[in-house]
């Protein structure tokens, strides 16, 4: 299965036609010449990607420099939604 | 004082080819962007005839960008685009600062609005494309081009239907006349070629019937088998400079901006009125300093709708008398179609090419003269060869909104002597 890295790279490409050398890890987004626009439709990809919704005031907590910031922003989201949902689900037995 | 405006720049986006030499070209030989559309709701409209731009956003922005461009701000930027690099205009920080823009669209970002209500009433979305609101925005092809060029004087927005980009150009001219700029980006962009669309007009009884033998004939101005109108899509863009500075720089001056007409109906929402379009048509002579007998060449509004044509040529012999024979008078929508918003514009570039080129393009499928309408429209073969000093461009819109520009040389052409437009007196009566 894909990593998130993976995932998220495919996205950038598909959206911005970069290469896959340019998303680099490391790589920052203001490198990519990303502007507010342009987060804001990536991610509404990430979204439909990953299959979630974040609020705009988790959004706003994320400090998103790099690729990898990112990377660690969504797993760390997606994992807690996972356990809030466990959580949710197990209180309904 | 009020300064001369000269007009730099020519780009257009169009049913008949989207670049200026394949325009005049197509529009000389009579060659119609008219066909049946073949879009997938195509099958459920009664008229399913339009004037389609044929078009690959690919081909003029980055990926990147597309995505955040409704079609009519491709038109748009794609038509500006070509219009500043014909004007080889390089401006710096302080005289951005004196250049603006002016867009006309009548239905802005209808293809997203469409997308819009499609994703949400007919497959329930939770949510929308993120930039829903800058891509449905009028405004939104005019901060575009602002942007793209660091113009940062007046940029303004216009909406008056069908007339939206010559009153655009006609504004910007007294922009640049009254001397609150230099410089001044202007034109229109339409495309509202989508199914909404198409039923709306239909709704309005205002489409042409196919013509059965040949659908790209379907338009057919000034003829007494005219059945109403063509929908198109496209825009067009001018540079319009101030007249010292332009041939200070050697720009290339396709003609100089002489006058505009804006009149109100003040009566019906879709009837026209003669009075209003023949006083937007004497306005515009009044400003220009010219007689009616000095316009060598009328762009008509020429829908082909059975009103408006009728009226207009009642219009035009009001305020011509007994030169209205003879000036020559095209629709050229009979080939481009009714391009709404980005009509005024798109004509006026027309009439601009006629000076250039010293033709007149034709009124196509004009096999049935209407006796009512009885002037020369240049019917089916266009005039090569002919002098064409002063042009008239109109644009009469729904809503009862009329906007006449007119436009040419004023030196000498032909070795005719034209008139002085600062004195009045001083006709030279040779013509």
């Amino acid at each position: 299965m894909s990593t998130t890295l993976e995932r998220l790279q495919k996205l950038f490409i598909a959206r911005f036609t970069f290469k896959t050398e340019e998303l680099a890890a490391t790589t920052t987004l203001e490198y990519l010449g990303l502007d507010s626009l342009n987060i804001i439709e990536i991610m509404f990809d990430i979204e439909n990607e990953f299959n979630i919704r974040i609020p705009d005031r988790e959004l706003r907590e994320m400090k998103v420099k790099t690729i990898q910031d990112m990377v660690d922003a969504l797993d760390r989201f997606i994992s807690e939604q996972d356990s809030k949902q466990d959580a949710g689900s197990s209180s309904h037995h | 004082m009020k300064r001369r405006v000269a007009v730099t720049g020519l780009g257009i986006i169009s049913p008949c080819g989207n670049h200026i030499d394949d325009f005049s070209f197509n529009l000389m030989a009579g060659m119609s962007g008219v066909r049946r559309i073949t879009a997938a709701y195509a099958g459920l409209l009664s008229v399913k005839v339009a004037a389609e731009v044929d078009f690959n956003p690919l081909d003029y922005f980055m990926k990147k960008q597309v995505s955040g461009l409704d079609r009519v701000n491709q038109f748009a930027f794609a038509a500006a685009s070509q219009a500043w690099n014909d004007s080889e205009l390089s401006l710096d920080a302080k005289e951005k600062e004196r250049a603006g823009v002016y867009i006309g669209s009548a239905m802005g970002g209808g293809n997203t609005i469409e997308y819009l209500y499609d994703q949400l009433f007919k497959h329930y979305a939770d949510r929308v494309k993120p930039l829903t609101v800058p891509m449905i925005m009028n405004s939104a092809s005019a901060s575009h081009i602002s942007m793209e060029y660091g113009l940062s004087g007046a940029c303004l927005t216009l909406s008056t239907a069908c007339a939206s980009s010559a009153n655009a150009i006609g504004e910007a001219f007294r922009q640049v006349r009254d001397g609150y700029v230099d410089v001044m980006l202007a034109g229109g962009a339409e495309a509202f070629l989508t199914y909404g669309g198409f039923r709306s007009w239909e709704a309005l009884r205002v489409l042409a019937v196919e013509d059965p033998e040949d659908p790209s004939k379907s338009c057919k101005p000034f003829s007494k088998n005219r059945s109403g109108l063509v929908l198109g899509e496209g825009a067009a863009m001018v540079v319009l400079e101030e007249m010292e500075r332009a041939s200070g720089r050697g720009a290339p001056i396709y003609a100089e901006l002489f006058g505009y007409g804006s009149t109100s109906d003040a009566g019906h929402m879709t009837r026209p009125s003669l009075e209003g379009q023949a006083r937007a048509m004497a306005e515009a002579l009044k400003e220009a300093g010219l007689l009616p007998e000095e316009i060598d060449y009328i762009n008509a509004h020429g829908t082909a709708t059975p009103w408006n044509d009728l009226l207009e040529t009642q219009a035009i012999k009001k305020v011509f008398g007994d030169c209205a024979c003879n000036v020559p008078i095209s629709s050229t929508k009979s080939m481009h179609g009714h391009t709404l918003g980005a009509a005024g514009a798109m004509e006026f570039i027309v009439s601009l090419l006629a000076i250039k080129n010293q033709a007149v393009p034709p009124t196509i499928n004009l096999d049935h003269p209407d006796p009512e309408c009885d002037l020369d429209y240049v019917p089916n073969i266009g005039r090569k060869g002919v002098t064409v000093s002063t042009v008239m461009s109109n644009a009469f819109a729904f809503g009862g909104t009329n906007a006449v520009l007119i436009a040419g040389k004023r030196s000498c052409v032909g070795g005719r002597s034209r008139r002085s437009r600062r004195n009045p007196e001083t006709v030279d009566a040779n013509r």
